[in-house]
């Protein structure tokens, strides 16, 4: 099974992330669970979410302590999200303008350039959570017809379609680094 | 059968959907759930023929429920916590008078203080109402649960309250399996009842009984009751032969069958449980999970059948019995078990309380913390 913790701010859409990424995941004959971390929402705070892709029936419903992955929006998380557990062979994938140093195994992907290049925005905050969606797929090996499929369910023609193009930059960014 | 990934609460909507119920009422806000809102757009969208009747509260939102049932209609409502306990009254009311309103709740801790994560105080408080209940370990199982619950109450008359556990299970996204509507149709045709209340045509119903009838009306609810043991095992069956979707009838049994010490709980923890009882099977404990999916009529002869002689059996409570030793769950296991004659130990340990975190490894520490290993 496979464990990824997201981690990011109240109102960055890291709920619907989660579920975008569960619902590629299940395209590939995956078991998926998104689960949430459970407060009183309020856009800012830190928030997160688990995310679970299996082959067998996932019967846990507790929260992520140690996940292979952590998905991590914002730099300023970083430190915090590490803090709150990470496999020891664990993996970091940031949204962040350039490479970080980290303990572990990294990679990262500019998803607030690209949302905002790309006129993704509203009153002024850029959606990153579908620039990352591609771009975490595509670090996940998961193919782009999963990725637009899921997108297509989620939103209406228009939006999907305009979800989809700034999606497939960010997964061909990722994929493009081999 | 189609596949479907979504919340806990819009899984609810849908066994709502698929069950065909014609009257929804609900309090729409905190300390409800996204369910009654997926419910009002579907009934928008036309996708189900269904009248949806938003009131002030939860203790209205019964009554409505209990009005729209005695007119015939399949009924539903869904609620949480605080609301639960502020629909009491009518609870009593829905059961005294044999309406077979399916309920879904979702478990939280109860004020005071504040909470909004899970425990099983709230519906475990409305334990004496007359409500049958069911308690869910997956979201699978929330969707199957609400269509078997709605066949039961049909069939015998009463209440019955579904329920899963607060964001664990409401606010998680996994896939459900929905069987084809024909399927569902077959399982849980449209049963027109015995007598209906003519909104035309007024008369009284339920007005003040004397002492001479009061208890009889009492009397049957309670025998009735304990009748729905045999629907709830007919139902999870039946609905296991057409659907293929089958989660235990009383109980889910989990490595058992060589077992001389048992793991006792309910909700989602005891489907994690399964995997702490792998742990402790890897260590040489012969240990089974025996998870209670219907709490009310409490299942106590089947339990009783699990458990071999002198058996040990750790109790797992996600609520208070307060004033009392333990939980509820061991207080009720203990009543269950009372005339064995055999020497069966019983250990508790309440946790998991107000949200608390319950992870397979935490729990098997535990457990063998409980068995002094």
């Amino acid at each position: 099974m496979l464990e990824i913790r997201i981690h990011g701010y109240g109102g960055e859409g890291i709920v619907t992330l989660a579920e975008l990424l569960a619902a590629a995941a299940i395209q590939t004959g995956k078991k998926v669970q998104a689960l949430p971390s459970f407060g009183v929402e309020r856009r800012g705070a830190p928030v997160k979410s688990c995310l679970r892709i299996s082959d067998q029936d996932i019967w846990i419903h507790s929260a992520s302590y140690e996940p292979d992955i952590l998905l991590v929006l914002n730099n300023k998380l970083l430190d915090s999200a590490t803090a709150q557990g990470i496999k020891k062979n664990g993996r970091i994938f940031l949204n962040s303008p350039h490479p970080v140093e980290t303990a572990f195994s990294s990679e990262y992907i500019d998803a607030t350039s690209i949302a905002i290049e790309e006129g993704l925005m509203a009153s002024g905050v850029p959606f990153i959570n579908v620039p990352l969606f591609g771009a975490f797929a595509a670090y996940l090996d998961i193919p782009f017809f999963c990725v637009e499929k899921a997108i297509a369910d989620k939103w209406p023609a228009m939006v999907a379609i305009r979800n989809t193009r700034v999606a497939k930059i960010a997964y061909d960014t990722v994929r493009g680094r081999g | 059968m189609k596949t479907i990934l979504d919340t806990g609460c819009h899984i609810v909507a849908q066994a709502a959907k698929s069950a065909k119920v014609d009257f929804v009422s609900a309090y729409p806000i905190t300390p409800q759930t996204s369910v009654v809102e997926e419910i009002a757009s579907m009934v928008q969208r036309g996708e189900i023929d269904c009248r949806f009747l938003p009131v002030e509260g939860e203790h209205s939102a019964m009554a409505a429920c209990v009005a729209a049932a005695a007119t015939g209609a399949r009924t539903f409502t869904a609620t949480s916590s605080q609301g639960l306990l502020y629909m009491h009254e009518v609870l009593h009311m829905a059961s005294g008078c044999r309406f077979p309103i399916v309920m879904a709740n979702v478990n939280r801790g109860v004020f005071a203080p504040w909470t909004i994560w899970v425990d099983h105080q709230d519906s475990l408080s409305q334990r004496d109402t007359g409500w049958l209940q069911y308690y869910c370990a997956s979201l699978q199982e929330v969707f199957d649960t609400i269509i078997q619950a709605y066949k039961v109450a049909e069939q015998i008359k009463i209440p019955i309250m579904v329920n899963l556990d607060g964001f664990v299970l409401s606010h998680c996204v996994m896939a459900v399996q929905i069987p084809d509507q024909e399927i569902i149709d077959r399982f849980l045709p449209t049963v027109e009842p015995a007598w209906r209340f003519d909104p035309q045509n007024p008369t009284s119903y339920v007005s003040v009984t004397g002492p001479d009838l009061y208890e009889g009306f009492r009397t049957s609810l309670h025998q009735d009751q304990l009748k729905a043991l045999d629907l709830m095992v007919q139902a999870a069956r039946e609905y296991q032969e057409l659907t293929g979707l089958y989660h235990g009838d009383l109980l889910d049994l989990y490595r058992c069958d060589d077992a001389n010490t048992f793991v006792f709980a309910m909700g989602s923890m005891a489907e994690e449980l399964k995997l702490s009882v792998d742990i402790l099977r890897e260590e040489g404990i012969k240990i089974g999970l025996i998870r209670l999916r219907v709490f009310r009529p409490f299942p106590k002869e089947a339990i009783s059948k699990v458990l071999p002689e002198d058996a040990t059996v750790v109790v797992l409570d996600r609520n208070f019995a307060f004033g009392h030793e333990g939980g509820i769950l061991f207080s009720e296991l203990k009543d269950a078990l009372f005339t064995r004659r055999d020497n069966v130990r019983l250990l508790n340990q309440i946790m998991g309380i107000g949200g608390i975190d319950l992870t397979y490894q935490y729990m098997a520490e535990q457990v063998k913390n409980l068995l002094g290993l």
